[in-house]
C-alpha cells in the first residue's frame, strides 16, 4: 500500500497512459493504425479507466488520512 | 442508489454494444483511380469488412456513378478474396454535359452486406479526338436500382476513421459530463452567494473537482484520437480550446480557495470567481469559430462525421452513453461531497 | 449606483495616482523596458509578430497597472469608503479611472513601440478604436479580478492566474481586430467583432455590478 501512496506512482501511470501508444507507434509504426484503428479505441478506454482509478486512489488517500486523524482524537 | 445501478448497467451496455457491433462494409480505395474514355479497364476495389467471396458471382453489382441519371455498370465482377473485388468497365465514348473530366463515385452492391459507396473513386478523362455530339448510351443502359440495405445492427463506415468511430461513446461523452458538472458547480456557487451554507460550497467545489477530471480525460482521449485521424493532436479547435480554458479556470478556482486563512472568505470569493469566469467563457463559443477553421465534427465544410452522420444505430448507443457517463460523474462527485462533509465535521467547520 | 459620489471617488483616484507617482512611472518604465527587449531581441519585427507582441506587452502592463488599484489602499481606508459610498459606485469609479489609465498607457506603448519596432498600422482609425475598446475590456476584467485578488495574501501571482482565462475571449478578439487594422487579414465583416467585444464588455460589467457587493462586504 505504501507504494500506492507515493505521488510517483500516479505520475508513472499518467506518463504511461500518454506515452505507451506513442511508443508502440514508434516501434511498430502501424500498431495504432492497423486493424481499422481499433487500438485507438483501446487506448482511449484505457486512459479513461486509469483516470477514474487515479481519482479513486486520491480520494482513498484523503480518507485514510481523515481516519487516522479522527482515531487520534478519540 | 437506483441511479448508480442505472449508470453501471448503461455503461456495461455501452461498452459491449460499442465494442461488439460490427462496422458496415466500406470501400477503402480503387485502383487504378484514373481512366480514359473508350478504354476497357479492370478496377480493383479494396474493401473494409466486406465479404466479396461470400456471394454468388452474379450477386455483386458495381457502378461508377456520375449523378442520378448517369451511371456506368460493370460488365463483370470477380471477387479475388473477401476484401478485393475486380470489376471490368467499358468506358463510354464521351462524358455527360460535355465535360472534359469528372470524378465518378463507386457503388458496390452486395446482397448480404448492402451497398457501400466510395466518393470520387475514379477520375474519367475525355480522350483527345473528335467528341461525339450525342451522349454514349452506356451511361443510361443499366441505371443504379434495387440496392440492398443492410438490416443488421451496425455502425457506419467512414474512411480514415474506421473502427475509431466507436470513440463516439467514450471520448465525446466526456465533454457532456464536463459541461454538466461545471454547470452544477456554478449553480451551487450561485446558491452559496444567496445562502452561505457550507453544504453549497462543498457541492460547488466537488462538482468542479470532478469536472476537472473529466476535462483532463476528454482532452487526453481527444488528443489520442485526433493524432491518428487528423494527423496531429492539437488543432486550436473550439471544443479543445474551451475545455483547456475551462480547466485553467477551475485550476485557478482551487488555487484561489486555498489562498485564504478564513474558510468563509475563501468560499465566498471562489464562488464569485466561479460565476464570473464561467460567464466570460461563453463568448468564446462565438469568437473562436471566427478565428480558426475547425476540423472537429460539426464544423462547416467538414468531411468528417458530424451529428448528421449519427445514424439510428449510433444514437441507440450514444444517448445511453451520455446518460451513463454523466451518472458516473455524479457518483464520483458524490463520493467527494461525502468525504468533504466528514472532513468538515471532524475539523469542526460545520 | 450614486452619481453624486462618483465624481469625488474619481477625483480621489486621480489624487492617489498623483501622490504615488512612482507607481505610475514604474508601469511606464515597465512598458519601455519590454519594448526595448523586443528591440534588442529582434530588430526587424514582421507585422504578425508585431501585432502579437504589442498585445502581450499591453496585457502584462495592464495587469500590473490595475493590480495596485486595490492593493495600494489599506483595510482601514476601505472601511471608510464602505461607509461613504455604495459598492456599485465605487467599482464603477475604479473601472472608469482604470480605463482612462490603460488608454493613456496603450497610446504611450503604441508610440514607443512604433518608434523602435516600426509602425505597420495601415488603418489608424480602426487601430485607435481597438485600443479604446481594449482598454475598456481590460479595465473591466482586471479591476474586478484585482478586487478578488487583493483579499488574498499573494495577490500579484493570483492576479495573473485568475485573469488569464477571463481575458482570453477579449484578447483573441482584440488581436483579430488589430490584425484587420494592420491589413494582415482581409475581413470586411470586422464590425461583427466590434459588436462581439461590446457584448462581452456588457456581460462582464453586468456581472461586476451583481457580484461586487459580495466581494466588498467583510
Amino acid at each position: 500500500m505504501k507504494f500506492f501512496k507515493s505521488r510517483i506512482f500516479f505520475t508513472i501511470i499518467l506518463f504511461l497512459a500518454i506515452s505507451l501508444p506513442a511508443a508502440f507507434a514508434e516501434g511498430n509504426r502501424d500498431f495504432m493504425r492497423e486493424t481499422g484503428k481499433i487500438n485507438v479505441v483501446v487506448a482511449v478506454i484505457l486512459v479513461i479507466f486509469l483516470g477514474i482509478v487515479w481519482y479513486l486512489v486520491r480520494l482513498e488517500r484523503k480518507l485514510t488520512k481523515l481516519e487516522h486523524q479522527t482515531k487520534d482524537d478519540q | 442508489m437506483w441511479w448508480k445501478i442505472l449508470s453501471v448497467v448503461l455503461l456495461i451496455y455501452v461498452l459491449l454494444a460499442g465494442m461488439l457491433v460490427p462496422l458496415k462494409s466500406g470501400i477503402q480505395r480503387a485502383e487504378p483511380a484514373y481512366a480514359r474514355t473508350k478504354q476497357e479497364i479492370a478496377v480493383r476495389f479494396y474493401g473494409y469488412n466486406t465479404m466479396f467471396s461470400k456471394a454468388a458471382a452474379s450477386g455483386i453489382r458495381t457502378w461508377l456513378y456520375y449523378d442520378e441519371t448517369y451511371a456506368l455498370a460493370a460488365s463483370r465482377c470477380t471477387a479475388l478474396n473477401d476484401t478485393i473485388l475486380e470489376a471490368v468497365f467499358r468506358m463510354p465514348a464521351n462524358l455527360p454535359e460535355g465535360r472534359q473530366s469528372a470524378y465518378l463515385n463507386a457503388i458496390i452492391d452486395h446482397p448480404a452486406a448492402g451497398a457501400s459507396l466510395l466518393p470520387a473513386a475514379v477520375e474519367l478523362t475525355q480522350d483527345s479526338g473528335i467528341v461525339a455530339a450525342t451522349l454514349d448510351s452506356a451511361w443510361t443502359a443499366r441505371p443504379v436500382h434495387q440496392l440492398h440495405v443492410q438490416t443488421g445492427f451496425s455502425f457506419p463506415y467512414q474512411n480514415v476513421i474506421y473502427e475509431s468511430i466507436r470513440n463516439t461513446y467514450f471520448h465525446v461523452p466526456m465533454w457532456f459530463v464536463l459541461l454538466f458538472l461545471f454547470g452544477a458547480s456554478v449553480w451551487y456557487s450561485l446558491r452559496y452567494l444567496r445562502q452561505p451554507a457550507p453544504e453549497n460550497d462543498r457541492r460547488a467545489s466537488a462538482y468542479a473537482g470532478t469536472g476537472l477530471l473529466f476535462g483532463v480525460l476528454g482532452l487526453l482521449t481527444g488528443m489520442i484520437w485526433a493524432n491518428y485521424t487528423w494527423g496531429k493532436p492539437w488543432s486550436n479547435d473550439i471544443k479543445q480550446l474551451m475545455t483547456a480554458v475551462a480547466l485553467l479556470i477551475y485550476l485557478a478556482y482551487f488555487i484561489l480557495r486555498r489562498s485564504f486563512d478564513e474558510y468563509e472568505k475563501g468560499a465566498r470569493l471562489a464562488a464569485v470567481y466561479n460565476i464570473f469566469a464561467f460567464a466570460s467563457l461563453i463568448p468564446l463559443l462565438y469568437i473562436v469559430p471566427r478565428m480558426f477553421a475547425s476540423l472537429h465534427p460539426g464544423a462547416t465544410g467538414n468531411p468528417a462525421f458530424g451529428s448528421q452522420d449519427l445514424d439510428n444505430t449510433m444514437r441507440a448507443v450514444f444517448y445511453p452513453a451520455i446518460l451513463g457517463w454523466t451518472l458516473l460523474g455524479l457518483w464520483l462527485a458524490n463520493l467527494r461531497i461525502r468525504y468533504q462533509r466528514l472532513f468538515d465535521k471532524a475539523m469542526g467547520l460545520d | 449606483m450614486n452619481w453624486k459620489s462618483l465624481i469625488p471617488l474619481l477625483h480621489k483616484e486621480f489624487l492617489l495616482e498623483f501622490r504615488q507617482r512612482y507607481a505610475l512611472s514604474g508601469i511606464v518604465l515597465y512598458v519601455f523596458s519590454m519594448v526595448f527587449v523586443v528591440y534588442i531581441a529582434s530588430i526587424r519585427v514582421a507585422p504578425p509578430v508585431w501585432n502579437v507582441l504589442f498585445w502581450l506587452i499591453l496585457l502584462f502592463a495592464s495587469i500590473n497597472a490595475v493590480v495596485k488599484s486595490f492593493v495600494q489602499e489599506s483595510g482601514a481606508r476601505q472601511l471608510y469608503y464602505y461607509q461613504l459610498a455604495d459598492p456599485a459606485t465605487l467599482i464603477f469609479a475604479k473601472i472608469l479611472y482604470n480605463s482612462l489609465l490603460l488608454l493613456v498607457l496603450s497610446v504611450l506603448a503604441y508610440g514607443v513601440y512604433s518608434l523602435v519596432a516600426g509602425n505597420p498600422v495601415k488603418d489608424p482609425g480602426l487601430f485607435g478604436l481597438v485600443l479604446l475598446l481594449g482598454s475598456l475590456g481590460f479595465s473591466i476584467a482586471f479591476t474586478f479580478i484585482a478586487s478578488i485578488a487583493s483579499k488574498a495574501n499573494n495577490s500579484a501571482t493570483l492576479m495573473a492566474i485568475l485573469s488569464f482565462p477571463v481575458i482570453l475571449p477579449i484578447l483573441l478578439t482584440l488581436v483579430r481586430l488589430s490584425s484587420v487594422a494592420l491589413r494582415l487579414i482581409q475581413d470586411t465583416a470586422y464590425t461583427r467583432d466590434i459588436w462581439n467585444l461590446l457584448a462581452i464588455d456588457a456581460i462582464l460589467i453586468t456581472l461586476v455590478f451583481v457580484l461586487f457587493p459580495y466581494i466588498w462586504k467583510d
